[in-house]
């Protein structure tokens, strides 16, 4: 695992995903703290007065949970490129088993998502200390379902990576499947009534709901109508069930991406 | 038990059959050379004897250990060198080859140790920390040769070792796999007919994934006239 972290430690996009997540939590908190950013997008006052802490952290902390993206970037090209760039030629005739090299890819990968996720959140609580004199408790959750996400994120970019031959496909068919596959079918279940809590993209939502705000209170008057937006505001998942689903689905897709992996051959 | 057997060895790709019934076997501390034009099966042969590919039919041992069923004991004795080498191009070699012997159980100073002595085996001394992406085809070479003897193995399977090297490196490769060689078993795929008669006592001939001669070189080069006519004759490249 050693060297494949140092492998994704080296790579450009591992600087970019860093500067990215900086940059932007600097952004939110400079619009929070120096354009009022919250008042103006109609948070009531008396939320703000109450829970002024947690929105600013929720907030500036969500710039951090994007950055969960990189992960895909991280992990999509981890298995393929091992049979296109011809480096398995190397790595498969050495006396350990595939599970073993999958999974010392996977923490590499993992690792490396939570660093650049973990740096944004880090920055997030810092500036959060700095401008309310506290930080609430309810980042650790959301830090620790967005760990969760990461590990399922990293899962469904491994579950691609060991089928598909070429990386980019790998990490595009990820991309897709997370941003729009998911929705589609989240959507089309809310419409025909049915609840899609065991969604991935929908327990994602459940990184808010540690907070312990109403998003519906705080942030309904901004969003007026449209059936996205209302779904959004009234998404208040259960921080555990969330948890608990997005590591399953994860670790499945990982023990997938095994079972896949060690069946490929090195033509 | 001989250190490399196959038997009954089988490739198929859908239709195409391309290693057919491969059976031979290779004594310890002999070279043997997998002679044979592009597309015999030469380095499918060697890619089913380090598990880089599942067999159809037959099966394969290297050192009394079959290579399907217990694969990691069987490469464990074996350094391999497949096909043009890619490494991965953030790391230095001095980090690729400890990445790889530690895969392969070395550690310490018996890992540091082996590693300073291929390095300048093959010439990459001074390039040991320099990152391998900015590498040329013959130094990648270089480093594919360092990683495969990197753990002193018993038995090398090497493809087209010296491909990609100007005429220096190419004697060089040769003088050090002969050095190497005298206390290995070596199964070597290579073009090169003067490489395969500086190093090899005898030859597997494939041609269209069949074996069609596994003989001393010597008695070769008696019956055709030279190994370069033995070699067309059963190639079917002259009549």
């Amino acid at each position: 695992m050693r060297y494949e972290f140092l492998k994704q430690c080296r790579r450009r996009r591992f600087y970019g995903a860093l500067v990215i997540v900086l940059l932007a939590t600097v952004l939110s908190v400079a619009l929070c703290e120096g354009w009022d950013l919250l008042e103006r997008v109609g948070i009531p006052e008396w939320l703000l007065r109450e829970k002024g802490a947690e929105l600013f952290a929720l907030w500036v902390s969500s710039m951090s949970a994007m950055a969960l993206l990189a992960a895909v970037f991280f992990s999509g090209d981890a298995l393929a490129s091992e049979f296109e760039q011809g480096t398995g030629y190397l790595l498969f005739p050495n006396p350990v088993s595939r599970s073993t090299l999958v999974l010392g890819k996977y923490l590499a990968c993992f690792l490396a998502t939570v660093l650049v996720v973990g740096s944004g959140f880090l920055l997030s609580a810092l500036a959060t200390f700095a401008f309310y004199g506290r930080v609430p408790v309810g980042m650790a959750g959301s830090f620790g379902v967005t760990l969760a996400i990461a590990v399922f994120m990293n899962g469904l970019a491994f579950a691609f990576s060991s089928t598909l031959k070429g990386s980019m496909g790998a990490t595009l068919a990820t991309l897709l499947t997370y941003m729009v596959l998911f929705s589609t079918v989240s959507t089309a279940l809310s419409y025909a009534g049915h609840e899609p809590w065991f969604m991935p993209d929908r327990a994602t939502d459940a990184m808010a709901s540690t907070y312990g705000i109403s998003l519906e209170e705080a942030f309904g008057g901004m969003m007026g109508g449209g059936q996205g937006m209302e779904r959004m505001v009234r998404a208040s998942e259960d921080p555990v069930v969330a948890f608990l689903l997005l590591t399953g689905y994860g670790l499945a897709l990982l023990g997938f991406s095994v079972w896949r992996f060690g069946r490929r051959e090195m033509a | 038990m001989d250190p490399i057997v196959t038997q009954g060895l089988t490739k198929r790709y859908g239709k195409f059959l391309a290693l057919d019934s491969l059976s031979l076997r290779v004594r310890r501390n002999e070279s043997v050379a997998l002679l044979g034009p592009n597309g015999a099966g030469k380095t499918t042969a060697l890619k089913l004897l380090c598990g880089l590919l599942r067999p159809s039919a037959g099966r394969a041992w290297l050192l009394g250990f079959d290579v399907v069923e217990e694969r990691e004991r069987a490469v464990a004795g074996a350094g391999v060198m497949v096909e043009t080498p890619e490494f991965y191009p953030f790391l230095t070699p001095e980090e690729t080859l400890r990445y790889l012997g530690r895969l392969r159980g070395m550690d310490g100073g018996e890992l540091e140790e082996r590693m300073d002595e291929v390095l300048e085996l093959v010439g990459l001394g001074e390039w040991r920390r320099t990152r391998v992406g900015s590498f040329s085809r013959g130094m990648k070479q270089r480093l594919a040769l360092a990683q495969a003897l990197l753990h002193d193995p018993p038995v090398l399977l090497l493809d087209e070792p010296s491909s990609g090297l100007d005429p220096r490196g190419t004697l060089e490769f040769r003088e050090i796999l002969r050095r190497v060689g005298r206390r290995k078993t070596i199964l070597l795929a290579s073009h090169l007919l003067g490489e395969v008669s500086h190093l090899c006592r005898r030859a597997a001939v494939l041609s269209r994934g069949r074996l069609v001669a596994f003989q001393p070189l010597s008695l070769l080069r008696k019956k055709y006239g030279s190994l370069e006519r033995a070699y067309l004759r059963l190639t079917g490249g002259e009549s």
